[in-house]
């Protein structure tokens, strides 16, 4: 016969060409699960808040500690850097308290008089709480998001949407929080809006996050009167997260179409923040269930569905 | 090589099989010293902009050139879905792109074959800059659409900090390389 059979491939070559194969359809695989996993966040982005918020409870107490020998060399140089210096800056401190105190004195009377005003027309105001005050631990400066951890959680008070303000000014908003770390948004992610207002002009805004050191003023109310270099722009407390007059930033660049605030604290300087309570909390108002007779299965009492409102029986 | 095969199960001594379940560790190498770098991205940098080298990722190409065998691009993909956990970012977008980006250099070391630190450096720039530039349509994808420009900036600094990060991990290697368990059987 002269037929010959295909020579068979050695079995190191038809071992390896398998694996290959098989790697090659493992790797396809992995790559379509993650774009799978980018549309299960598309539809519920808050698929996986309770991984994220695990991930930051084991990063942030690490980074904590880590930064505290940093902190005290960075204090060290500071120190050091006082001592030299410190006549000139002592006597320029001098001249401008004295001008400040000048201006307190005329402060101190338009404030009583603003205190009579308010309690004639009966005002009522929220007030302030501090909740917690930490460092920022950590943070994502490489990264599409903008967001800082601290190393405080639930246990200390921390609830998402609460105000995180520095000395210096407005630091960004409570995101993901867990049993011993919070993720805060800070006004530069991309995904932050801030309900600000003009102090010059009182024309209200949103301060918008670019992932950039600027800051975007937009959606003003009357867009034809002109800012200038320097307006200082303050949070309105419009919507109820943050507190009024807490300073955002100074306007560097008044172009009419897109003004560029630059923001007036840096939160990872190594600086204390505070978190503070919402300014006007959302009411917790208990879950209403469907008004009707029929008993609720067990099943869906479980999973958190809330008692039903039985019908009222017309009174006899 | 910095885990060797083990010998033949039926042939290890018990001082042996306790040898190599404590050495097993060191498969976990690459993917543990990428964990670090992930770690060490979170530091609080005073910087206002995202200058912080994309280092993780840095350290799955290293490992995926250095070990291919023990950076594939799955091990790639869970380094990425942690990336996305603790960067806040939707699961998935670091994840696919670590997973894609492995898988690109797995087929280079292929095509170009052996070459030179500046070849590896020119395909890193621009295996970074395809990833920075596809973050964007993935983060639109995820429905948190964002600009590509500031990531430009990362991909400077990354850029840069190539060498450093290659000489860590190549470092890792050699130290672990020199100590490697040796097997005496059959």
């Amino acid at each position: 016969m002269d037929w010959t059979p295909a020579p068979r491939r050695p079995t190191a070559l038809r071992r390896e060409q398998n694996l290959a194969l098989v790697s090659a359809v493992v790797s396809g695989a992995v790559i379509a699960a993650g774009l799978i996993l980018l549309l299960v966040a598309r539809v519920n982005p808050e698929t996986a808040s309770g991984v994220r918020t695990a991930a930051a409870d084991i990063v942030a107490p690490i980074w904590s500690v880590a930064r505290a020998p940093i902190d005290g060399a960075a204090k060290l140089a500071d120190d050091i850097g006082d001592y030299f210096g410190a006549v000139s800056r002592a006597d320029r401190l001098e001249a401008e308290l004295d001008i400040a105190n000048a201006r307190l004195r005329a402060a101190r009377a338009g404030q009583r008089e603003l205190q009579q005003l308010k309690r004639l027309m009966a005002v009522r105001e929220p007030s302030r709480t501090v909740v917690a005050t930490a460092r920022i631990a950590a943070a994502t400066t490489g990264s599409v998001a903008r967001t800082a951890m601290l190393a405080v959680g639930q246990g200390d008070g921390v609830t998402p949407d609460m105000p995180v303000i520095g000395a210096d000014g407005l630091v960004g908003r409570t995101l993901d929080v867990g049993a011993r770390s919070a993720r805060v948004l800070l006004l530069t992610d991309p995904a932050s809006r801030v309900p600000v207002i003009v102090e010059r002009t009182g024309q209200a805004g949103l301060a918008v996050g670019r992932n950039l050191p600027l800051l975007l003023l937009s959606d003003r109310v009357g867009p034809e009167q002109p800012l200038v270099v320097g307006d200082r722009i303050v949070t309105s407390g419009d919507g109820g997260v943050y507190p009024p007059g807490i300073p955002v930033g100074i306007v560097v660049n008044p172009a009419p179409d897109a003004p560029k605030i630059r923001p007036a604290s840096s939160p990872l300087g190594g600086g204390f923040v505070t978190v503070e309570r919402g300014w006007i909390p959302i009411p917790a108002a208990a879950p209403a269930g469907p008004v009707f007779d029929a008993p609720v299965p067990v099943e869906a009492r479980t999973r958190g569905a809330p008692p039903p409102r039985l019908r009222e029986k017309p009174a006899p | 090589m910095i885990a060797p095969p083990p010998p033949p199960a039926l042939l290890m001594s018990s001082a042996e099989r306790r040898r190599w379940l404590l050495s097993t560790w060191r498969y976990a190498v690459p993917a543990l010293a990428s964990i670090a770098f992930l770690v060490l991205m979170l530091a609080p940098v005073p910087v206002s902009f995202p200058a912080m080298p994309h280092l993780a990722l840095m350290g799955v190409l290293a490992w995926a050139t250095l070990q291919p065998g023990l950076m594939p691009p799955w091990v790639a993909f869970l380094i990425g879905a942690l990336a996305d956990l603790l960067f806040a970012q939707p699961v998935g977008v670091n994840a696919t792109l670590f997973a894609v980006a492995t898988g690109l250099m797995r087929m280079s070391d292929r095509v170009f074959g052996r070459h030179g630190p500046t070849f590896d450096w020119a395909l890193i720039a621009a295996v970074l800059l395809g990833v920075a530039l596809a973050t964007a349509p993935l983060m639109a994808l995820a429905g948190q659409p964002t600009e590509v420009l500031p990531l430009l900036w990362q991909w400077a600094t990354s850029v840069l900090a190539w060498p450093l990060v290659a000489r860590i991990c190549a470092a890792i290697q050699r130290r672990l390389a020199a100590t490697v368990p040796h097997w005496r059987h059959g």
